[in-house]
């Protein structure tokens, strides 16, 4: 078959025809606190949970998928974006369930409750899920901002309608009752609006991921040290030690390959830490390598691997 | 209709490891850039990282932040995906401080029009790679193909001319299709605990790279292992405490034993010097701790020596590189003479490599063979003469090293 490329003028004049059909547009979002100075940038951000201003007769809650896709979408950008369950729990301790109560809080109150530079509130005004006939319909219409709990200024805000939809201009018949049978799945015909919705967010909102990138700092570790000896195997109650020197104040851990993780490491100077693991009489593990792990306060972390020696158990079942 | 539907066809191949059931919020997974081949298949490599990040938001385990990734590979000069598989997990480990990493990479973008038809295929590969052991957690292949044609029976002949193009130019149909693609691919490894039998693999996979440089580990520990016998064995040489750096904790007084880390990638078939007498006695006892508290005795510390040191010194003349300079001595055949050693190899030509290096620097090094093929330099008469040496080798040329007796002849 003869394939050939798509001339410029029918691309051009076929991808507003294209839009048309898709019931898709571009975000309009106003940028209304324009941060080039990266100092002032929001660091950390929280996504605060959306309202909905009517229930739905569907029984799904397209506002909370809304959210938790717009969650999903966001991190890719270079916030600090606090985990959504940790947001939630926060709120809940601060007696904070009524989600449109929450979004009246004041800044200063949001800032002591959640501790972050800026939260991102969602107001969904409407929601449409239909199906009948030729014609097929899911959409979501919501209002969203970005205020910074600094200044309590807004920085960005928009207000849009994302459908996706088919019937009568839709090009194929097949094309209609695949629409028609995808939309039928409430759930998943939500998520999907909001997943177009979010994408769409997230080409308009500033990223400041170039600001931080020479700011990113992986906690040092400078050595590690075991008792690890060269093709030795190890028995039941042996004990392998572990010495590592690194950036002070931090969490240390270590770990067995992947057998094994997160055995405390305690700080006996500072930037010396020193640990241990006794093993056990139905530990097996074969070839394994020895990592430390140190963590620091935003949950990075850095790794170093021990190489002079590998874990070997003489129980192993690989030996 | 089913031949119809069949159309929109998919083809996804796709495994996983046992242990990706493991990975817990407690373990960070980083997504690295993907690679694409060409300028056209870079925004759909966009999309995919972007699509595969807001998927796997959703699974078990804890995800590096885009930017943190991209920052650290920057920081690292590691700006092209093209060259990710090449590098070792456990590099990526210690660079990102991830417990898996994510290689991706866009095989075909391939949209297509021929009057009334049009189709689009994409084609991803999908690798997760735990940077802890080198086993590959996640293996995936898709094909994803859709089309616009006679075939989905267009509603009017305007519909008929019009639907194939707006189905190849309009950025929303490759999104939608890429978006169902990444949500099919992540499937299993959003719960892993939902593979069947074939969808598993049979044995654990190691990474290539991984694989290679895990087998240098094991070689190196098991040429450390025969060195430390044969130090044992070897009743010509007493080693002396000098090699470890010693981490000295001036208030506390305390010290541990501290050594410079191989860099991953750069082992070398060398066993550095870092034998003891702490561990020639080691062999025998079975876990030795690492002494973290010792009291530091008088004998222990080694006073810094000056850099020239060693041209003092009234060490041995040079003699003609890789002959031990004792035989042109008059000392007593009884006597034993000191000696520095500084590498231990297998191999003779290893050996005589780094002879050559230090006599091309003037030392009068040479090469002799007791069970392995040790590399020494010069013969004195005088102890305190030979750890100068031994000091200014281990400053000057980085070199690990310790005194040892020969004998002389």
């Amino acid at each position: 078959m003869c394939h050939r490329r798509v001339s410029p003028f029918l691309k051009l004049s076929l991808v507003l025809l294209g839009f048309v059909l898709a019931g898709c547009g571009a975000v309009d979002l106003e940028i209304r606190q324009s941060n080039t100075n990266g100092s002032m940038q929001p660091r950390s951000v929280a996504i605060l949970p959306f309202t909905l201003a009517e229930p739905t007769p569907e029984g799904v809650s397209p506002h909370d998928l809304f959210r938790t896709c717009f969650y999903n979408y966001f991190s890719f950008l270079g916030y600090v974006d606090l985990p959504l369950d940790i947001i939630d729990q926060k709120l809940k301790q601060a007696g904070q369930t009524d989600n449109k109560k929450i979004l009246e809080l004041s800044p200063e109150k949001l800032r002591e409750i959640l501790g972050v530079d800026a939260v991102i509130r969602g107001r969904v005004l409407s929601v449409n899920n239909f199906t009948g006939g030729i014609y097929a319909e899911t959409s979501i219409k919501a209002k969203i901002d970005m205020l910074d709990l600094r200044t309590g200024d807004i920085i960005w805000e928009t207000e849009h309608k994302e459908s996706t939809h088919s019937g009568i201009l839709s090009p194929t018949i097949v094309g209609i009752i695949q629409d028609q049978m995808d939309n039928v799945k409430v759930h998943q015909a939500y998520f999907k609006t909001a997943e177009i919705f979010s994408i769409s967010m997230m080409k308009e909102i500033p990223d400041p991921a170039s600001n931080w990138t020479k700011e990113i700092h992986l906690p040092k570790i400078t050595s590690i040290e075991t008792n690890l000896k060269p093709s030795h195997k190890l028995k039941p109650n042996d004990r392998i030690y572990v010495n590592l020197k690194g950036d002070p104040g931090l969490t240390g851990s270590f770990g067995i390959g992947s057998w094994k993780s997160d055995i405390p490491l305690k700080e006996i100077v500072p930037g010396l830490y020193t640990g241990s693991y006794t093993i056990k009489a139905d530990d097996d593990v074969s070839s394994a390598l020895i990592v430390g792990t140190l963590k620091n306060k935003n949950g990075l972390t850095g790794k170093k691997f021990y190489k002079d020696g590998m874990v070997q158990f003489a129980s192993s079942s690989n030996n | 209709m089913a031949t119809l539907f069949s159309a929109c066809a998919s083809d996804l191949q796709t495994k996983v490891s046992g242990h990706l059931n493991s990975l817990s919020k407690h373990q960070t997974v980083a997504i690295l850039p993907v690679e694409a081949s060409d300028e056209g298949q870079m925004e759909m490599a966009k999309m995919f990282r972007q699509g595969l990040y807001a998927n796997l938001k959703q699974s078990k385990f804890n995800l590096l932040e885009k930017y943190i990734v991209d920052g650290l590979l920057k920081q690292n000069n590691l700006n092209d995906p093209a060259n990710f598989l090449k590098i070792n997990p456990m590099q990526f480990g210690e660079i990102l401080g991830a417990d898996a990493i994510v290689f991706s990479r866009i095989n075909k973008v391939e949209r297509s029009y021929f009057i009334v038809h049009s189709s689009i295929e994409l084609s991803v590969s999908v690798q997760m790679v735990d940077t802890r052991t080198g086993e590959i957690l996640w293996r995936a292949e898709q094909t994803e193909h859709d089309f616009s044609g006679i075939g989905k029976i267009p509603t009017g002949i305007t519909t008929a001319l019009f639907a194939p193009i707006e189905f190849v130019t309009n950025k929303f149909n490759l999104r939608k299709m890429t978006s169902k693609m990444i949500d099919k691919l992540t499937a299993l490894v959003k719960k892993p605990e939902n593979a069947k039998k074939e969808t598993q693999f049979e044995t654990t996979v190691i990474a290539k790279n991984a694989t290679t440089d895990l087998k240098k580990i094991e070689e190196l520990q098991q040429l450390k292992a025969e060195w430390n016998q044969a130090l044992a064995l070897d009743d010509e040489v007493r080693p002396e405490v000098l090699a470890p750096k010693e981490i000295q904790n001036e208030t506390l007084g305390q010290k541990i034993l501290s050594s410079s880390p191989a860099t991953i990638g750069k082992i070398q078939n060398a066993v550095p010097l870092k034998a003891t007498v702490r561990k020639v006695r080691a062999v025998e006892a079975e876990m030795v701790q690492i002494p973290t508290t010792p009291a530091i005795t008088k004998e222990e510390i080694i006073t810094p020596i000056p850099l020239n040191a060693y041209k003092t010194t009234p060490a041995i003349p040079i003699h003609k590189h890789g002959q031990p300079p004792g035989n042109n001595t008059n000392m007593s055949s009884t006597t034993p003479l000191y000696t520095v050693q500084v590498g231990a190899y297998k191999t003779l030509a290893y050996a005589q490599s780094l002879s050559k290096k230090l006599a091309k620097k003037g030392y009068n090094a040479f090469v002799i063979h007791n069970k392995i093929y040790k590399v020494q330099v010069e013969k004195f008469k005088n102890r305190q003469d030979a750890l100068k040496l031994a000091q200014l080798i281990q400053e000057k040329e980085k070199l690990k090293n310790f005194v040892a007796t020969v004998k002389p002849g």
